[in-house]
């Protein structure tokens, strides 16, 4: 029992270090914009579609696919950033709607392009499994991104507490004019938010095509779990997402082993509406002053 | 006993924006509540409307405890305020504005009421045409009034609502004030910072400073005490 | 023209001379039928929406949970099939106070708590096996039933009575935002404390409004249920259905009572007739592209777009 609780864990961990780098993307352009990007699990699904395609026509190792990929969700990253900021009254929710719209756009021309069928990457290392202490099994796959989750998680973290970049892109999120006074041009920043969501996005695609399959429908799916996750976060905490995003993958995994893997999205969905609920900053976000 | 005020308290964390202010006010009565900028009085207002939550003490309105009272709920018992900066309902026409508080606050729409209002405040001609956000300021001033008083409050509270207007206005503002006063029998608690105003309007007058009750009394009396004279030019802190 | 010859002309149109032209054709009524419960969906979406001032991405857990209780009482209760529907929509009306701790949420925040509350719903029907048959789901759904001699089984039957749901519907919604209510909701969107002070109870007024909603929703669910006899959580509780309504509502104008009815006609038919043919897998793509161009261009719908341009045309413009 007590070595099914720890692999569950484990587990749940690297799911959860999975589920960041989904979430991070998303969080970090709610953090900047308040604009909450619907279409952000879309362009998780694009970036494993590329790499799909990538290692099917090209005979390319998905991590190889990498720059491939990433030109083309940052690129879409850009339209969705475009569009979005042409909107002018209601922005919350507005850009909620449009996105939802884009969203309906990107998962039917995935469909289109690459039809309905199931796929997952075929180069044989990433399915191997790896035991790690004589008694925790993993995908390869599972531990490279999971490991590249929590690295990339900490660079973003650093870059927005350290680097002038980083610092900017708080400032505007916290007051856009005062930032514009001091020089900083909201809309770079907005920009640049915008473009490593992008990026993070393609390297979660990249992820879980090697370590999952991919279906078109996912999408859909996929930004529901990242902004779960953001909820959990809570507002402006990067840590939070890592948290948070671990809280679900281990949420998850408990609730396979001990109850039914069906009840595995139940268990996700539940801990949201409690978090939502009771605790509307998340986990880890700045409690906001009832004014 | 109207409205009592018990050792009400609001603090802000560290901050005491009121602090341990205790008076009562009788039906018909019109007080004057005055004091510095930032003294609290506003904060006031919002504890007896609803708005906020005393940290501490007792409140009465018409012997019901008033501080677990939702606000809508302190509207309907007869509290009725206007804002400093006004709150008109935006897509609504005036008469629609003033409907709505008759209908909510007292479970009909009393039209010869809101024709009363309209007529006492001189917002007729506008009644029906444009949204609220096309008055001028002095009327969105009088709608906020009217507003208040078409919810048939007991008590009407009245946040700096002469604020702006240039001396003709106030004065109509006063005789409009007094008007309805003695049509519809209300009790009246007026911030104002025109030492004039207060002293034309009412009989009795609270002083707060840095959120504290420093004196109670007549103008004159109230006025000119030295320690309400220190707290408007300066001096020492509280 | 007034009012009420325009409310006239349409029922007229609706309830005469839609079936006496396309009455025996069975696929073009199918087709009117589905467009008519999206219609529904989306008029009970703008009335959430419009009124209460809430964007729901999560209708079809109304809409699943009223088709399931209908389902449930008349196939293993031996309810009959009316009373069941209204009762179904009861359910759904009470499914949504379980959604109601939500409405203390912020605009994006609301709309994705009902997202979560519709995939809730859909696994426990899924995993409630016994109850609700599981992922198998639940045939033979008794079908609507024949009534002084009017038999609603058929599929102009079925016509009828979706007809009227959705036309009660919209009544619904034109009388709420006609009164005293419909003004106070408006206001509320300005300044919820403003109208506090006047004595609203806004947060119940808001709970009404979620409640009118599903309810609504959840006897379309209803109708559905027993127009298909046939039901499964995926379907249910189908994203689609949220998708379809939400689409329709901001292209017809959900400000506006007729908006989301003509809005989910034009849209569902279009969607069918032209794209489908065309792009056999993906023609729903079509549905982002309209909802994206309509929030970019012209938020309040295309049908109000429409009528005012309309309008320049006929003479001097008039209140709008």
């Amino acid at each position: 029992m007590l070595e099914l609780t720890l692999q569950s864990l484990f587990s749940g961990v690297l799911s959860g270090a999975y589920y960041a780098l989904i979430a991070l993307g998303l969080a970090l352009v709610f953090g900047t914009m308040r604009v909450i990007n619907l279409a952000h699990g879309e362009l998780v699904l694009l970036g494993a579609y590329i790499s799909y395609t990538a290692e099917e026509k090209l005979g390319l190792d998905p991590l190889a696919s990498l720059p491939l990929a990433l030109a083309v969700v940052v690129a879409t990253a850009m339209v969705v950033y475009y569009l979005v900021s042409m909107i002018k009254k209601d922005r919350e929710l507005n850009s909620l709607i449009l996105t939802f719209g884009i969203g309906v756009i990107l998962t039917n021309a995935v469909l289109m392009i690459w039809s309905a069928d199931i796929h997952s990457a075929t180069t044989p290392w990433y399915h191997d499994a790896t035991i790690l202490f004589d008694t925790l099994f993993a995908m390869q796959a599972e531990l490279v991104f999971a490991a590249l989750g929590i690295i990339l998680v900490g660079a973003v973290w650093w870059w927005l507490e350290k680097s002038w970049y980083g610092r900017a892109l708080r400032a505007v999120a916290s007051n856009r004019d005062a930032a514009k006074l001091m020089g900083v041009n909201p809309q770079l920043t907005e920009v640049l938010s915008f473009a490593v969501s992008g990026l993070l996005a393609t390297v979660a695609g990249v992820a879980i095509y090697t370590a999952k399959v991919i279906q078109p429908a996912m999408g859909h799916h996929l930004t529901v779990k990242a902004f779960i996750i953001t909820v959990l976060a809570g507002m402006g905490s990067v840590p939070g997402v890592l948290l948070g995003a671990v809280l679900l993958g281990i949420v998850e995994s408990l609730t396979v082993t001990m109850a039914s893997s069906a009840l595995q999205e139940l268990a996700g969905m539940v801990l949201f509406l409690v978090v939502l609920l009771l605790m509307p900053s998340g986990l880890f976000g700045r409690a906001k002053r009832r004014g | 006993m109207l409205l009592e005020l018990d050792g009400i308290t609001v603090a802000f964390g560290g901050l005491i924006a009121v602090g341990d202010v205790t008076f009562s006010m009788a039906e018909g009565d019109v007080l004057g509540l005055v004091g510095p900028n930032g003294a609290g009085k506003t904060t006031l207002f919002n504890a007896v409307s609803g708005l906020v939550r005393p940290t501490r003490g007792k409140a009465r309105f018409l012997g019901r405890d008033l501080v677990a009272m939702p606000i809508h709920t302190r509207a309907r018992a007869g509290i009725g305020r206007a804002f400093q900066v006004p709150q008109p309902m935006h897509e609504l026409t005036v008469r629609e504005n003033l409907m709505v508080a008759s209908r909510f606050a007292t479970g009909r729409i009393d039209k010869q009421r809101i024709e009363e209002i309209l007529d006492l405040l001189k917002l007729g001609h506008k009644a029906d045409s444009d949204a609220a956000t096309s008055l001028a300021l002095t009327e969105q001033k009088a709608l906020e009034v009217g507003k208040a008083l078409a919810t048939n409050p007991k008590l009407l509270m009245l946040d700096e609502v002469l604020a702006g207007l240039e001396t003709a206005g106030k004065r109509a503002f006063m005789h409009t004030l007094s008007e309805v006063r003695q049509r519809y029998g209300l009790a009246l608690l007026i911030i104002e910072h025109d030492i004039e105003t207060i002293t034309r309007l009412c009989p009795r007058v609270v002083v707060l400073n840095f959120g504290r009750l420093i004196a109670e009394g007549s103008p004159e009396n109230v006025f000119n005490d030295p320690e309400v004279i220190r707290s408007y030019t300066g001096g020492e802190a509280a | 023209m007034s009012n009420v010859i325009k409310i006239a002309a349409f029922l007229a149109f609706s309830y005469i001379a839609v079936p006496l032209a396309v009455g025996s054709n069975a696929y073009v009524i199918g087709l009117i039928v589905a467009a008519l419960t999206i219609g529904g969906i989306a008029v009970a979406w703008a009335l959430l929406g419009n009124l209460g001032g809430m964007v729901s991405f999560g209708h079809a857990a109304f809409f699943g949970v009223g088709a399931y209780v209908s389902a449930l009482l008349t196939l293993r209760g031996g309810w009959p099939v009316f009373p069941a529907m209204l009762v179904a929509g009861l359910g759904a009306a009470v499914a949504s106070v379980a959604t109601m701790p939500a409405l203390r949420l912020r605009g994006p925040y609301f709309a994705l708590a009902i997202l979560a509350y519709a995939e809730i719903f859909r696994i426990l029907a899924t995993e409630m096996k016994p109850v609700t048959g599981g992922a198998a789901g639940l045939l033979s759904i008794p079908r609507l039933p024949t009534v002084l001699g009017l038999d609603f089984g058929s599929k102009l039957g079925g016509y009828f009575v979706i007809l009227t749901i959705v036309v009660a519907a919209m009544a619904v919604y034109h009388l709420i935002r006609r009164s005293a209510y419909g003004l106070a909701l408006k206001a509320m969107h300005d300044s919820e404390d403003a109208t506090r002070v006047v004595g609203v109870n806004s947060t119940v007024l808001k709970a009404w409004m979620l409640v009118v909603s599903a309810f609504i929703t959840g006897m379309v669910g209803a109708f559905n249920a027993h127009y298909i006899n046939f039901l499964e959580p995926d379907y249910a509780f189908a994203g689609q259905w949220t998708t379809l309504a939400i689409v329709s509502a901001i292209f017809g104008g959900y400000r506006t009572v007729t908006g989301p009815l003509v809005g989910a006609v034009v849209v569902y038919l279009v969607d069918q007739l032209a794209f489908k043919p065309i792009l056999p897998q993906g023609h729903q793509i079509v549905l982002g592209v309209l909802l994206g161009a309509m929030i970019l261009f012209s938020p309040g719908g295309l049908m109000p777009l429409l009528m005012a341009k309309l309008s320049r045309k006929e003479g001097p413009a008039h209140a709008a």
